[in-house]
């Protein structure tokens, strides 16, 4: 009798636990905001389109067809063409691939230079400590899309470049957010208690740690990723993004603001996929800042 | 005396600040794979004399080595650079070398701080309202409307705006205002707009949930007790309590906005700062890009060192450090 008690009893806790896990009472929350569903809805169909793109595009992104140079939508090209023949449907499936590569792969180089710098200055404390603190502050100084352009201007026109040169100057931001959360952490009275209750260093990361810190650091990402998209098609605007016959959003919108007199498509779509992104990142990271920190924020 | 020594700090840390970052253009300049002698243009145009007459071609390039300093070691270049920086001597850019470059940006400079400055009087002008509107009407469709546009304002950059103005008043209703080239003050309206929403909508949101906490506090519910009229109750104990805090966002946000004087310069075609840095960057023209960074990221720091100042004016409690 007792073992079946035993036995049957951690059941309900557990079920318990998970409904009040804070990833799933985020959720909870996240739900209920409808700009934000709609947001991640079109997020989702964003990262699909980034990676099939390519494979459903009608035509390559060097194919001009100078038999239908600046022709308006139709059903040869959905989105119309361009002052060389581009088709600009297949244009924008390609600029959706490398905008998501640019943007997720400079958040993440962002993101983990903040971590390592943020975890250095927050554990070893010191002098380390003050000399990332004066770095933050240079950084924020002046604005990071600046150090982008010098950046650019050494590393080279390319993917590649452009990754390293949004996300180098991105750290800062991280760095201090994980800083502040490692101090409230480590002096914080909760993990004291844990471990005056015995438990180990992996299970204080792991159980006490963890939970407290996802929200801020998702939060984060989420807020980064748009900032990233922003400024990769700004480095296109002033000329210093992906050379020309690589599609980009930045090159479509400088081309079509040079060519609007007489072929508006070039822009409707464009511009309309663009903004729309951004407005749906924009939903989701605010939705997610809703839903981790209820309080907070206004 | 304390103020002196505030600014005197202020201005050591500026001053370090535009240092180490004219240092580390210049060296990620100077190692960057292109050159100014190497763009397109310029290359196609020596490449006969490069093939015909390699002295010839070998003496111009030194010319041009010695004229710019660049035949000197990298430190003692970085420290001509700095020195000359720093006492306005900015010599001539390289896509120019008869004009000096104070006499290149003097017209353009004036362009860039009007679109700047004016679109963040533009937003706090219209943003406040917005935010105070929807503050006091909250959860009614007036603060949805406020609420929603604000995100559509801060989430679509200047540059995407820009174009989509460019559309509208280019192709649609074509005479109302111009979208190109500046002269006329109806020139500036597109562009400080496009460069505003993004400001009036983070000042709008602010403005909200800065005067929804004030109006929560003790002191409004005792001016109300006291029997304060709605209005001077709102603007008086209200807003004006909530306007302290919102000048710590303009701070940030004005290092924002000259991010896209950058890019609305260039779908406009304004011959302001922006552009200028667009073309010396494409043009690897060092001594013009490096001077434009210097003259823009001086600005954006005075103008956050003058925001602490107003700042703690209108706040004694704030501490300045």
């Amino acid at each position: 009798m007792i073992v079946a008690i035993a036995v049957t009893q951690p059941q309900a806790p557990a079920r318990q636990a998970r409904r009040n896990s804070p990833m799933y009472r985020a959720w909870q929350r996240y739900r209920k905001n409808w700009f934000a569903v709609a947001g991640l809805i079109w997020v989702v169909i964003f990262f699909i389109i980034g990676i099939i793109g390519p494979w459903i595009a009608p035509y390559s992104y060097t194919y001009a067809d100078f038999l239908h140079m600046h022709s308006g939508p139709s059903w040869q090209h959905w989105f119309g063409t361009d002052t060389v023949g581009y088709d600009v449907f297949s244009q924008i499936l390609y600029s959706i691939r490398y905008a998501l590569e640019i943007a997720l792969g400079a958040t993440c180089v962002s993101f983990l230079i903040g971590v390592i710098l943020g975890l250095w200055a927050g554990l070893a404390g010191g002098i380390i400590d003050v000399i990332v603190m004066r770095a933050v502050d240079f950084m924020f100084a002046l604005p990071s899309f600046f150090f982008a352009l010098i950046l650019m201007v050494l590393l080279g026109k390319g993917i590649f470049p452009m990754i390293l040169a949004i996300g180098v100057p991105g750290w800062a931001g991280y760095a201090r957010l994980i800083r502040s959360l490692v101090l409230a952490m480590r002096n914080g009275e909760m993990v004291e208690a844990a471990r005056a209750l015995g438990a180990s260093q992996w299970h204080i990361a792991r159980r006490y740690m963890f939970p407290n810190v996802v929200g801020s650091m998702v939060v984060s990402l989420a807020f980064g990723i748009p900032y990233d998209l922003t400024a990769q098609a700004g480095l296109s605007i002033v000329g210093m993004g992906l050379n020309p016959p690589m599609p980009s959003f930045g090159n479509m919108l400088a081309q079509a603001g040079a060519n609007i007199l007489g072929f508006p498509w070039l822009l409707y779509f464009p511009a309309g996929v663009f903004a729309i992104t951004l407005l749906s990142f924009l939903f989701v990271a605010d939705g997610l800042q809703e839903a981790f920190n209820p309080k907070g924020g206004v | 005396m304390f103020y002196v020594k505030f600014l005197a700090k202020r201005f050591v840390a500026i001053v370090i600040t535009l240092a180490a970052v004219i240092a580390i253009s210049y060296i990620m300049m100077y190692y960057s794979p292109g050159g100014f002698m190497n763009t397109t243009q310029l290359a196609s145009a020596l490449a006969p004399l490069a093939a015909q007459d390699p002295a010839a071609y070998q003496k111009l390039m030194e010319q041009f080595q010695s004229r710019y300093g660049l035949n000197l070691p990298l430190w003692r270049q970085v420290l001509q650079y700095e020195w000359h920086t720093f006492t306005f001597n900015f010599g001539n850019s390289m896509q120019n070398p008869t004009l000096s470059i104070v006499s290149q940006l003097k017209g353009a400079l004036p362009i860039s701080v009007f679109l700047a400055f004016g679109s963040v009087v533009v937003s706090v002008v219209i943003g406040i309202p917005m935010g105070v509107i929807a503050a006091l009407k909250r959860n009614s469709w007036v603060d949805y409307l406020v609420t929603t546009l604000s995100m559509f304002g801060q989430a679509i950059p200047s540059f995407v705006l820009a174009v989509i103005f460019v559309l509208i008043f280019g192709v649609v209703w074509q005479n109302v205002l111009p979208v190109t080239g500046w002269g006329t003050p109806a020139d500036a309206v597109l562009p400080v707009l496009s460069l505003a929403a993004g400001n009036i909508g983070v000042v709008a949101r602010y403005m909200r949930g800065s005067l929804i906490e004030t109006m929560r506090q003790d002191f409004i519910r005792t001016a109300k007790a006291k029997g304060v009229k709605y209005w001077a109750l709102v603007i008086r104990h209200g807003v004006r309590n909530s306007l302290t805090a919102l000048i710590t966002v303009i701070g940030p946000q004005f290092a924002f906005t000259v991010v896209g004087t950058v890019w609305v310069e260039n779908i406009f075609a304004i011959p302001g700062l922006g552009k200028v840095i667009s073309t010396a960057f494409t043009n690897f023209d060092f001594p013009m890009a490096i001077t434009a960074v210097f003259i823009l990221g001086g600005t954006i720091m005075l103008t956050n060192l003058v925001v602490d100042l107003i700042y703690s004016w209108m706040d004694p409690r704030v501490k300045l450090q």
